[in-house]
């Protein structure tokens, strides 16, 4: 208990990259894309905002960016906030929006340098600055080609590239794996954690991918219809869904009516569903279960054929938190109704 | 600290113009294509009318009198079409990311308004190549042909601020094509371009009075033509007002662009 207290002490001091407190955005035409949220993201991690399409993701990120003003509640990037201090909030942020948005018109080098220029990068340090964002993400021997000439994964590190030009505390990037082939998608995962190690820089990322949001992210938040249904490490996310679910099939020899009649001790996790051959059984942690559990069966005179392990994905979290929003009426206390359905759907 | 933020604001104006210029050294194909056109102006167009009197005032052919009208035309549409390239940026992301910097956004503004008028260079040196090879005898004092290059890129960033301002209140491409093609041609029929005002009905009279194109054809026809400056100081005074009102207009109306 006095680690745990110790550890939220500790989170209280760790120096906030974001901050946002009540944000609501209302538009002209009355839609209220973002309701009230309130999140923080703590200096050097990568915070992924996760939610359906038009859950206010984008409208987030920018205010965050001081491309539109909230409707309330307030916002604070690097200390600095979003309505006082908009261009010191953009001197600090930099941006990769959704679409692929290097001119490709410009060479690789002309695109960091309109950038390094309107972000006020001292001439003296612009050139080097330049060159070493090229060589970061590996376009150095391209740099004198047009951008229009480069694949989508090119383009995309050259945007990463063009946001490293001012050094930035805090990157915001809204899908940025979005149309890309697998191997240019963990690329680009590569080279953001690389960034965030190397200079520090807090993350903000938006994906609709889940595998990638698990790799990338320390914390979660789940967005939708305007609304944090959950905000989490992935790994808190994914055991809030329910547990790692094994499925042991006994053999043929065992009776049925043996089967249908056992029962587990509690430590190792509870029996979901039972059919007299095949046993699902939902526990905290399936690969330390398991060897215990063979090793119980066994002591029963009960031996397995076959024996398989599930754990939960972020995907099985996005659905739980995306849904629950859309339907609060819903109570997903009942963490008993949630492993059974999460045993269902595995089965 | 006002002053630093003076010399801020130059620099992204100026950075957005040189991002221009390159992308015009990359490629100038399209340019060039543009020169087709006023060339037809003059040759086809300026030889045929040119055979009625009284078109251009005694002492210079028809040819020459049209054209500062059609270099100012063909800058004109350049300039008219820019926010097409805007809206088209919007769409690619590229105008977030530029308004994502700290630079303000009115220096955005009036950057890629100065990126039209960098295009309006371009077109105002091939027209003026362009008279010299087809024999259009001109005033080609390098002095005379800076001031005309000035005039332009002036024209140039007060009709791209025009067009920005459309664009940020009808937010499409196929919008954008459509209310170019309509106003071009009036805008260039209701000027002094290919034929003097004074022949103009009474109430066109007026409307080309408050066309700035007639004021930058005038200017230009005075530096390439006749060598007249009396109109001159009018000429810019009433560019230098209708180019600051487009841009402010413009500066306030781009956001509704990205929202």
């Amino acid at each position: 208990m006095l680690v745990r207290e110790a550890e939220m002490e500790k989170a209280r001091n760790v120096p906030k990259a974001i901050s946002v407190k009540n944000l609501t955005k209302i538009y002209g035409n009355g839609f209220k894309a973002v309701d009230d949220i309130s999140f923080e993201v703590n200096e050097g991690e990568i915070f992924g905002l996760l939610g359906p399409n038009g859950a206010g993701k984008t409208t987030t990120i920018k205010i965050l960016t001081t491309m539109i003003k909230q409707t309330s509640g307030s916002a604070e990037v690097a200390g600095r906030n979003v309505n006082a201090n908009p261009k010191e909030v953009r001197q600090v942020v930099s941006y990769v929006p959704q679409a692929i948005s290097v001119d490709g018109d410009l060479s690789a080098y002309e695109n960091l340098l309109v950038f390094g220029k309107l972000f006020y990068v001292n001439r003296s340090d612009l050139n080097s600055r330049i060159e070493s964002a090229l060589e970061y993400m590996g376009l150095s021997e391209r740099k004198d080609d047009l951008a229009k000439h480069f694949s989508g994964g090119m383009m995309r590190r050259l945007e990463i590239a063009q946001a490293l030009v001012n050094r930035p505390k805090v990157m915001i990037l809204d899908e940025p794996s979005l149309g890309l082939d697998p191997s240019s998608k963990k690329q680009i995962v590569d080279y953001i954690k690389k960034v965030n190690k190397e200079f520090q820089t807090t993350v903000l990322i938006t994906t609709h991918d889940m595998m990638e949001a698990d790799e990338l992210c320390d914390k979660i938040a789940i967005m939708n219809a305007g609304r944090i249904s959950i905000i989490g490490a992935p790994q808190e996310l994914k055991k809030s869904v329910g547990g790692d679910v094994i499925t042991i099939t006994l053999s043929k020899g065992s009776s049925v009516t043996q089967v249908l009649g056992i029962s587990i001790p509690l430590i190792l996790g509870n029996i979901a569903s039972n059919d007299g051959s095949t046993l699902k059984i939902v526990c905290e942690n399936g690969e330390h279960a398991i060897p215990r559990l063979l090793e119980y069966f066994e002591k029963n005179s009960l031996s397995a054929d076959a024996i398989s392990l599930s754990k939960p994905t972020l995907d099985d979290a996005f659905m739980k938190y995306a849904k629950a929003s859309l339907d609060s009426s819903r109570d997903y206390g009942d963490t008993r109704a949630t492993r059974r359905s999460f045993a269902r759907r595995s089965g | 600290m006002v002053q630093n933020q003076v010399v801020r604001f130059a620099s992204s104006v100026l950075t957005l113009g040189e991002m221009e210029a390159r992308k015009i050294r990359h490629d100038s194909t399209e340019l060039w294509m543009r020169a087709i056109q006023p060339a037809l102006w003059l040759t086809v167009f300026g030889t045929i009318l040119g055979a009625i009197r009284g078109l251009a005032p005694s002492g210079y052919t028809y040819t020459q009198y049209i054209a500062p009208g059609v270099l100012a035309q063909s800058v004109l549409f350049v300039a008219i079409f820019y926010g097409i390239l805007i809206v088209w940026e919007r769409d690619f992301g590229l105008l977030t990311k530029l308004l994502s910097t700290p630079s303000p956004r009115s220096s955005i503004i009036v950057g890629k308004a100065l990126a039209a008028g960098v295009r309006g260079i371009f077109q105002g040196i091939v027209i003026v190549a362009l008279a010299l090879i087809l024999g259009i005898n001109l005033r080609f004092d390098i002095l005379d042909v800076l001031g005309v290059l000035v005039v332009a890129v002036l024209f140039a960033m007060c009709f791209a601020s025009l067009s920005m301002i459309l664009a940020s209140l009808l937010k499409t491409r196929d919008r954008m094509m459509g209310i170019g093609q309509a106003i071009t041609m009036p805008l260039f029929f209701a000027s002094n371009a290919i034929y003097p005002i004074s022949l103009m009905p009474k109430a066109l009279q007026y409307i080309a009075l408050g066309n700035p194109m007639t004021y930058v054809v005038d200017a230009m026809r005075a530096m390439l033509l006749t060598g007249n400056y009396s109109g001159l100081p009018t000429d810019i005074f009433a560019l230098l007002i209708s180019t600051t009102i487009m841009i402010v207009i413009a500066s306030l109306t781009l956001k509704r662009l990205i929202e």
